[in-house]
């Protein structure tokens, strides 16, 4: 507790000191900029970069940040008034991000910069779509989506010899799998997995964002989209055990369809070599439409930085389509840029194949900051229906109250 | 003159424990008192002008939030499971520990104390494979007699007790050894005397040993009972606080609000009420054990 109190405290310490340091450098063609990237480790971005600062002189330096520190630092960041230069920033926290005011308005910059207009991305993260009312406060970086991964084996051994295209097949398939016997599951939900009940919103044809941008979960398509979720688990199509690993479980063949990402694959292929040509991956099954989430990250610019000039500069340089493949070629993240992803440097997997189709028809989540704790909520009130018996009706009438409540 | 030096100098001594105190004892929770009145969030700590008076509007949300219940149920459940069974498994380890002191016996020491010098990450992850529902021993060792499996951390009622079971295997080590150390501030002539009168290893270990560490179990209780109430470590690593809340305590439910949603007035306010809890119980058990003493 004391140490909650003091870590409540530091921050808010920090936050007063904060507004005595607010220096500013002067500007000019900086010898360096300092960029932060989300996740273990910053080698293959220091590569990626050698050849902006060949250009132009400038220098970048790479600060690594785990993904699970990404908020602390943030907020640290923000409360001391102490930031990088360019930071890249998960979709998932965008809106955090928007509302810490930590970001630099980019749009005045833009007009300069060709490789930074908005209709050079995918539609999915359209400038609009991204931002708040006329401003840019970051832009696309690298793009990710959910496919489905079925095990071509076991479905064929089930008589399948396509994977599902629609909700129906789905689940039929499931039903079929999951009668092979004891510890033996059609499908695989991850409890933890916010977007999957938005998806399936999505493919009922509805959204959890109102006309006047807030978010509702009371509509039918969400009913629609929670019947379908429900009846996995009513059925006993799926493992119940939040601690179900989804790869070993893909791998053994206990789950032999399942909803991810791409990073799923890697470890596929790393984990189980031998399984190679047994799997594949395929776009979401649909209902009224298969479409997925669209999740990556943008870059922004720290709204103190005194190199804002050079820092668009290296934003630039990173949309350019070269930069992007190259990118993809040593960290296999997929572009944002519409012209890289239909080079064929990218045609060469069939699996990347199928990410840059489902990325066509692939959507964000609700860019506000109350998102968090909604989808937290949601997903607490699905798993008390599917795993401690709670009545629908009435859990969801508790649900729209409190995504009412956490929006006021 | 000299009586005015004499009045100074036992304050420039303490001032220095004092200031830290200050510093980072009182100051902070003054801190969070004021930041518990105001909506404080991400936004207000990069633009001070978004941050408003709330009053206790803060509270009242908590008071209406079936999450800060469930976690305060959870963290009283804990407590009862766990400080009892830490203080009486510790005792009895210690004072088995101390009837020898051949080698046998100090490395059983040595085995006792390891879970407390383990890195809890490294603790969450060995237990996470022993508790996996899928491949985990437990359920490995189950199934070769027969038994069903177990869901140990993904069932709301069972993964309260594998949770506070981890807490309490990693705890009782610190306790064993600080037992342990005030037994042998025990004089052993009250045991050769009780020897000579004809008590046997039982009544010994009852009128002598237990009585005169007394201030001991006293200290254990009251860190143990503090440790308990801030539960937090366990259900971080092994469940996050899940299934759907069945192991987010108190602390854990505080840190969920103020670093991962950000939401750092309401945090603060949760953070004062415990901070209250805590109070209130030590103070009783100090106010206990000094009428105990009288």
């Amino acid at each position: 507790m004391r140490k909650l109190v003091t870590m409540a405290a530091t921050v808010a310490l920090l936050a007063g000191l904060a507004a005595c340091g607010n220096s500013s450098e002067p500007s000019g063609t900086p010898a360096s900029l300092k960029v932060w990237v989300m996740g273990d480790d910053g080698k293959n971005f220091t590569n990626l970069t050698a050849d902006f600062t060949k250009e132009t002189g400038i220098k970048v330096e790479v600060d690594a940040i785990p993904w699970a520190n990404v908020n602390e630092k943030l907020t640290t960041a923000v409360a001391s008034g102490q930031g990088p230069d360019v930071m890249q920033i998960g979709l998932s926290l965008l809106s955090t991000f928007q509302a810490s005011g930590a970001l630099l308005d980019l749009s005045p910059s833009l007009g300069a910069h060709p490789n930074l207009k908005g209709d050079n991305f995918l539609d999915a993260v359209a400038p609009g779509k991204l931002n708040p009312q006329g401003k840019v406060l970051s832009v696309p970086w690298i793009s990710d989506t959910r496919v489905l991964f079925y095990r071509k084996d076991l479905l064929s051994e089930a008589g399948f010899a396509q994977p599902p295209k629609t909700w129906t097949e789905l689940h039929a398939y499931a039903t079929k799998l999951a009668s092979r016997g004891k510890d033996k599951y059609g499908y695989y939900i991850p409890q933890w997995d916010a977007p999957l009940p938005i998806q399936f919103t999505w493919q009922a044809g509805g959204d959890v964002v109102d006309k006047s941008g807030k978010v509702t979960l009371d509509t039918p398509e969400f009913r629609k989209a929670v019947d379908f979720y429900t009846s996995f688990y009513r059925q006993k199509l799926v493992p119940t055990a939040a601690d179900f690993d989804q790869a070993q479980g893909f791998i053994s063949g206990a789950a032999p369809m399942l909803i991810s990402g791409p990073y799923l694959a890697k470890t596929i292929k790393d984990q189980a070599p031998e399984l190679n040509g047994k799997w594949a991956v395929t776009t979401l099954p649909a209902d009224k439409s298969g479409t997925a989430l669209f999740a990556g990250s943008n870059m922004g610019v720290w709204h103190k930085t005194g190199n804002a000039e050079a820092a668009v500069k290296l934003l630039d340089y990173l949309s350019k389509p070269a930069t992007q493949l190259k990118w993809y070629q040593i960290n296999n993240e997929l572009p944002t840029v519409k012209s890289a992803l239909s080079d064929p440097a990218l045609a060469a997997d069939p699996n990347v194949q199928v990410y840059v189709k489902q990325l066509q028809d692939a959507k964000l989540l609700p860019v506000v900051p109350a998102w968090d704790k909604i989808s937290s909520k949601m997903l607490d009130s699905l798993n008390n229906m599917v795993l401690k018996g709670a009545d629908q009706t009435s859990t969801l009438t508790q649900l729209n109250a409190d995504v009412a409540s956490l929006q006021k | 003159m000299r009586n005015r030096a004499a009045g100074v100098t036992p304050y420039v001594f303490v001032s220095p424990a004092f200031v830290c105190l200050l510093a980072f004892g009182i100051l902070p929770i003054v801190v969070a008192a004021i930041v518990s009145l105001t909506n404080l969030d991400v936004s207000g700590l990069g633009d001070w002008g978004k941050v408003e008076f709330v009053g206790l509007d803060n509270y009242r949300d908590l008071m209406r939030d079936p999450a800060f219940w469930e976690s305060l149920r959870n963290t009283a459940l804990f407590v009862v499971m766990g400080v009892p069974v830490i203080i009486g498994v510790s005792l009895a380890v210690a004072i088995a520990l101390n009837q020898s002191q051949s080698l046998f016996f100090r490395a059983l020491r040595a085995f006792y104390f390891l879970p407390a010098v383990t890195a809890i990450v490294a603790i969450a992850l060995i237990w996470g494979y022993l508790y996996n529902t899928q491949f985990g021993l437990l359920n490995y060792l189950l199934e070769t007699v027969g038994l069903p499996r177990v869901s140990w951390l993904t069932e709301p009622t069972v993964a309260k007790f594998s949770v506070a079971l981890v807490a309490i295997w990693r705890a009782t080590g610190l306790n064993i050894i600080i037992l342990l150390a005030a037994q042998q501030d025990i004089p052993k002539e009250y045991y050769e005397a009780s020897a000579i009168d004809g008590a046997g290893k039982w009544r010994q270990v009852f009128s002598i040993t237990i009585p005169l560490l007394r201030f001991a179990i006293f200290f254990v209780t009251v860190t143990t009972l503090i440790g308990w109430m801030q539960f937090f470590d366990e259900p971080y690593v092994l469940t996050q606080g899940g299934p759907s809340g069945a192991t987010t305590s108190i602390s854990l439910y505080i840190y969920q609000q103020g670093f991962r949603f950000n939401e750092f007035g309401f945090a603060s306010a949760a953070s004062l009420i415990l901070f209250v809890i805590i109070f209130a119980v030590t103070a009783l058990q100090v106010r206990a054990r000094r009428n105990a003493d009288e």
